[in-house]
């Protein structure tokens, strides 16, 4: 039977912004923007935050996948960033990117994590303070992880198959149009190279911006159980894994599922549908 | 007759290729971002990012066409605005959308600033590969190809016009 949280499960991985505006100065925070704007951060930003940048700092510069443990230490070691450090993650896009770099950071073992709710427009909008300095921190001593936390927050192609042979949940968080098949790109993007347009065979329909309101922040824990649990058939005690078109969006509901709604079972399939939609042989499901 | 929305170099030499292949304008804006630093290409392109909003349609100026539209793979709206003077020189104003990213407002800025002058058939005729000489590569990727959108919106107005100028003549 269906759980229906009156609260999130970890409401302590949610800072709001009159929190942040108080608490700029404090010791052992660090502010992150992560953004899909490449630019963003320099216009302008939150007083102290640091820029991550999804591709140059996150990810390998040749093949598809993320920076070694090792690159991992020292992008946190020359941000300032020890284990010890809570790094508060905000961006553009209602936070996709920041719940990127937050996911990211998970991988590597960093525990301390929180999202900024509402991201950087909320922040904008109630025109709390803006800079373009950019803030230098001694560098710190980041150890280098032993490990990277695939198996346990990530999926891989073959995962996403085997989920959906296996008709565990599924969701695909793209718009209902890519879903359907009758859209290749994201509404207001450009094509990002895939072949294919479709879903992965049973996997449900749940776009990312269901779980939030028009301001971008989080829907109350009621709201989220009542999509995920009832409407997507999550459930407390099955693995579920989450994809988009490059795993910035499943990022963000990696992040509802796990942290607000409590699940620790959840895997984002990053390849998602960049991979899947160009993937030879690999079945597709079109309509609705 | 229609007020220019823009001057030509006291030369005239707006027009002219330096190398054969750029405008002069646009060719001396390539030269300074391929002379700059990372970080310093950063702080230009938002520099320019800035000024995009000086690039909009001023009060009294004049168009020979107007193109506003929201593409269905674009953010926000974009809106192109030409005016070609009487020595056949054009003159590009722009209008974006405040979803429009950082990086295509910079490149709108550098190309208003770069094609002022040319001929509506220079512009078609501009290759696209000067957009990575400016922005750099580290700062292409596929989330940010939409700086060669504002290169094609305003392509695709000179086209118009010359389009129509051709027809204009045959009748």
């Amino acid at each position: 039977m269906a759980t229906h949280p009156t609260q999130y499960a970890h409401p302590e991985a949610l800072v709001e912004t009159d929190w942040l505006e108080k608490h700029l100065k404090d010791e052992g925070i660090r502010i992150v923007e992560s953004n899909e704007d490449v630019l963003l951060y320099d216009t302008g930003h939150i007083p102290g935050a640091v820029h991550i940048d999804w591709r140059a700092d996150l990810q390998d510069p040749v093949i598809r996948d993320y920076i070694t443990p090792e690159k991992f230490a020292e992008l946190c070691s020359r941000n300032g960033i020890t284990p010890e450090t809570t790094c508060i993650f905000y961006g553009d896009k209602a936070n996709w990117w920041a719940c990127y770099a937050l996911w990211a950071f998970r991988l590597f073992g960093h525990e301390k994590v929180k999202i900024l709710n509402g991201g950087r427009d909320k922040w904008k909008a109630e025109q709390r303070p803006m800079t373009r300095d950019v803030p230098k921190y001694p560098k710190a001593n980041y150890p280098m992880p032993k490990k990277r936390f695939d198996k346990e927050i990530r999926a891989f192609a073959d995962e996403a198959l085997a989920q959906s042979k296996a008709d565990k949940p599924l969701i695909d968080v793209r718009s209902p149009g890519e879903y359907k098949g009758e859209i290749t790109h994201m509404p207001e993007y450009p094509q990002e190279g895939v072949l294919r347009g479709g879903h992965i065979p049973k996997a449900k329909s749940m776009p990312w911006k269901t779980a939030t309101k028009d301001d971008a922040t989080f829907k109350p824990a009621s709201e989220l159980a009542k999509i995920y649990f009832d409407q997507c058939g999550v459930k407390p005690d099955t693995d579920t894994v989450v994809y988009c078109r490059i795993g910035e969006r499943s990022s963000h509901t990696w992040f509802v599922l796990t942290y607000l709604l409590g699940l620790d079972n959840v895997r984002n399939y990053d390849g998602s549908w960049t991979e899947w939609g160009n993937k030879v042989g690999a079945p597709i499901e079109k309509g609705a | 007759m229609s007020k220019g929305c823009g001057k030509l170099d006291e030369s005239g030499a707006a027009e002219i290729r330096s190398d054969g292949t750029y405008p002069v304008k646009l060719n001396k804006i390539i030269n300074l971002f391929e002379s700059l630093p990372e970080d310093e290409r950063r702080e230009t392109l938002v520099s320019y990012a800035d000024n995009a909003k000086k690039q909009e349609p001023r009060e009294g100026e004049n168009f020979n066409l107007v193109d506003v539209r929201k593409d269905e793979e674009c953010m926000d709206t974009v809106g192109v605005y030409l005016h070609v003077d009487e020595n056949g020189k054009a003159h590009i104003r722009m209008t974006l959308g405040p979803e429009v990213q950082t990086l295509t407002r910079a490149m709108t800025a550098v190309l208003c600033k770069g094609l002022e002058g040319c001929t509506p058939q220079e512009i078609l005729d501009l290759p696209s590969d000067f957009v990575t000489r400016i922005v750099g590569a580290e700062l292409i990727r596929i989330r940010s190809q939409t700086i060669y959108y504002v290169l094609t919106r305003i392509k695709s107005i000179c086209k118009v016009y010359l389009d129509r100028q051709r027809m204009a003549q045959v009748a």
